[in-house]
């Protein structure tokens, strides 16, 4: 069987391989990605249509809006999709509860106790600074999700499973997962509303008198990174919640 | 209004599955009402926009507005192919949903919701890969149907679900891996991800290219595993009998006719038929290993006991009708594999309604359990009866029709193994759907029969006929296969028109190959 994976990756490889030669040069200013009027449209235009500087997250947020929005579903199923799979109800309060291999006690290191509780409110608000400038710099909801998410993660691993659950419950990061998604979808529901195209954000200066349609632009793609940030952060949570429990939700790892 | 249709469409599932995800948690009778409400709405949308492009010809939505250099934006391109292919996914949505009101109902578990959110994230991936117009957002697509279809599966109660949604992972992963380095092969060369715009770079290259060579290969063989063509099918036996009922019944139909829609899309939009059938030699190749599919799919599915497995085999042969439907490069050939999608969805559908009929009321899991059926269930048998008579391919249903336009094609273009092999491929239907009739009308050992009868009467546990929940949608599918197969006319015409369209499968190209060969 080895042998025949062998086969299949060296064909593989020399399929792509045999295309080579046909490939523009490497940074080649005329090649057809550079030269077609897309990338020239975006390079030209992006700060006449939106004044936004960062035209990765123009392109994400704003002219490929659509696909961003679909990618915020697929990270939402894949939450949900672990909890369909792993998540099981909780055990009657009769039966034997088993105890964990490694009792550890509630007094945790203090050593990491005192560094998470100083690592995490800066890492939450490094995760806001990056959600909330990603139309400016590098950085937008996904990063800014997953950071928010991790300083979650991280306060269920130096505190246990269960501290971190009474903060943040089931029935809460699910809501907000969905909230997410919901803010997203609202800000091209408006657009719809206004009697635009789905997601055609300019319109939505006529909300706000004082906003011109650049700003609302700009702005409506602060408000999807924010959606976006959402979802991703409290799937973060979800995932980690569920695969360190075994889909039980106590005593985790 | 009515120009939003399109993003209607993916909206109403959209929030559908948001809503049953908010509101289910708290109160899981909410789920069934909305998800039923949402797929209606989708249904209603999908039938405006067939009415819509019957009148006005191709929808052009471009989302956010972005149209003055096409190609900047995202692009949702309707012409009467994807509406009818929309349609058909609409409905198969709905009619399942229906059928899974029974599931609600015994669920003890709070795994409700999940499941609807899921499903309806289901049904908006697939319509959503079905009118988009941009090469990558269907890919993205593809990935939102592609997860919710694992998770489904994984949900089935028995273990074998698991090990059986691994592999479909595994394998499906690898086939939208492909596609993706498939598309980033056709943007290095056309410099766009819009599928017009790509087919109008590639007709403007200079001389052959085999980057666009490369990038068709990959995405062939990426859609191939998808769709289950007969090498890489090894996934889809136990993932689509080892799942939930529900499950079975709106995965079964759909994964892989979208898979087909979207080869045959890549071949008339994205690469353009002429370039497709002029500039590779090796078109005919596929059209062998379709044969092979035929035959072995059909073989295959002799061979099984289990009744869901058998159904699961004769999808692979489907799958090889309509691959090689289309490669063959004939006009009537792309008609039949395009009426085929539609067909072939719907019969399955009615095959896999039946099975999980069987299953949830007898506890029918092998063919020989379906032991006097026609006694103990009429009703149901009735409605599988059109399903099984349309697989085989008796005249007034779609089954027939789809099969005779794709002889026609073959013959026309002289791949007269295919038509062989389709041919083969019924008798081997009639075999197969002949022998469940007379387990379930005659009982197994029709001379033993009465010796049984008289001995234990009682042990039997007694069937009762299935609940109308069920037994609906049964005979809605039932009625569409009868309806496709009346209405054929119409809807070729309808199909011809978009081929027409797109300057597809001239006479010129048939003839030349008919020249060489």
């Amino acid at each position: 069987m080895k042998w025949i994976g062998l086969i299949a990756v060296i064909f593989t490889g020399g399929l792509l391989l045999s295309a080579m030669d046909d490939f523009p040069n490497w940074g080649d200013a005329h090649s057809p990605a550079n030269s077609s009027p897309v990338s020239q449209y975006y390079i030209e235009q992006t700060m006449t249509d939106s004044g936004v500087p960062n035209m990765v997250t123009a392109v994400l947020a704003d002219y490929r809006g659509y696909d961003t929005m679909f990618e915020t579903v697929v990270v939402l199923i894949a939450g949900i999709a672990i909890m369909a799979i792993l998540r099981v109800a909780k055990q009657v309060p009769g039966g034997a509860k088993p105890t964990p291999a490694h009792e550890v006690g509630d007094q945790h290191d203090i050593i990491i106790g005192t560094t998470c509780r100083l690592l995490i409110p800066v890492l939450q608000l490094f995760a806001l600074y990056v959600i909330a400038h990603g139309h400016h710099s590098p950085g937008g909801g996904f990063q800014g999700g997953v950071i928010l998410g991790a300083s979650f993660i991280l306060a269920a691993i130096a505190k246990g499973l269960d501290p971190a659950l009474q903060r943040l419950p089931e029935k809460r990061y699910v809501k907000l997962a969905f909230v997410g998604v919901v803010i997203y979808v609202s800000f091209g529901v408006a657009c719809l509303i206004l009697g635009e195209n789905f997601l055609d954000y300019g319109v939505l200066h006529e909300l706000l008198p004082t906003m011109s349609a650049e700003e609302a632009r700009s702005h409506s793609m602060l408000g999807v990174e924010i959606g976006v940030a959402f979802t991703v952060s409290m799937i973060m949570f979800a995932i980690y919640a569920n695969l360190a429990s075994k889909g039980e939700l106590e005593g985790g790892l | 209004m009515a120009e939003q249709y399109p993003i209607l469409v993916l909206l109403v599932l959209l929030f559908g599955a948001l809503l049953v995800g908010l509101s289910g948690m708290a109160d899981r009778r909410v789920c069934f009402p909305l998800t039923v409400t949402a797929l209606g709405l989708a249904v209603a949308v999908s039938i405006g926009i067939l009415q819509r492009v019957m009148d006005g010809g191709v929808i052009r939505y471009f989302v956010g507005g972005w149209s003055r250099p096409v190609g900047i934006g995202i692009e949702l391109r309707i012409d009467t192919i994807n509406a009818l292919v929309l349609l058909t996914v609409t409905t198969v949505g709905l009619l399942t949903a229906i059928f899974s009101f029974r599931r609600v109902r015994d669920d003890k578990t709070e795994k409700t919701p999940l499941f609807y959110v899921l499903y309806l994230l289901l049904i908006m991936g697939l319509s959503g890969m079905v009118i988009t117009g941009d090469a990558f957002n269907l890919y993205v697509l593809l990935e939102v149907s592609s997860l919710t279809s694992y998770a489904l599966i994984a949900m089935g109660k028995s273990k074998r679900a698991a090990t059986a949604a691994f592999s479909y992972i595994i394998m499906g992963t690898i086939g939208a891996s492909f596609y993706l380095l498939g598309v980033g092969y056709l943007y290095l060369r056309t410099g766009t991800l819009n599928m017009m715009e790509i087919h109008q770079a590639i007709l403007a290259l200079d001389g052959p290219s085999s980057t666009i060579v490369v990038a068709f290969v990959l995405i062939i063989v990426g859609l191939m595993i998808k769709m289950a063509f007969f090498p890489l099918f090894g996934w889809l036996p136990n993932a689509y009998s080892y799942c939930p009922s529900s499950t079975s019944c709106v995965v079964a139909p759909l994964m892989t006719k979208v898979g087909v829609y979207v080869m045959v899309r890549m071949m008339l939009t994205v690469f353009g038929t002429e370039w497709v059938f002029s500039n590779l030699q090796y078109t005919q190749w596929l059209v062998g290993m379709a044969v092979v599919a035929i035959l072995a799919g059909s073989v295959m599915a002799l061979a099984q006991v289990e009744l869901k497995k058998m159904f699961c085999y004769l999808i692979v042969a489907e799958v090889g009708y309509m691959v090689g439907g289309a490669w063959m490069a004939n006009h009537w050939g792309m008609v039949g594999t395009i009426y085929h999608i539609m067909g072939d969805a719907f019969m399955t559908l009615c095959m896999f309604l039946a099975a999980g009929i069987f299953l949830k009321q007898a506890g029918v899991v092998r063919i020989d359990q379906l032991d006097g059926m026609f006694r103990k269930m009429p009703w149901t048998m009735a409605g599988f009866v059109v399903g099984a008579l349309a697989m085989i391919g008796i005249p007034p249903t779609c089954g027939f029709f789809s099969k005779l336009y794709l002889i026609r094609g073959g013959m026309e273009s002289g791949h007269w193994f295919y038509v062989g092999a389709l041919l083969i491929s019924s008798l081997v239907n009639a075999v197969l759907f002949f022998r469940i009739f007379e387990i379930a009308y005659f009982g197994k050992n029709p001379a033993e029969g009465h010796a049984a009868h008289h001995e234990e009467p009682s042990v039997q546990p007694v069937i009762k006929e299935a609940h109308p929940s069920s037994l609906i949608p049964l005979y809605l599918t039932a009625a569409i296969i009868l309806l496709l197969g009346l209405f054929n006319g119409q809807i070729v015409e309808l199909i011809e028109h978009s081929l027409n369209g797109v300057q597809v499968i001239g006479t010129e190209i048939l003839v030349e190959k008919g020249g060489q060969g």
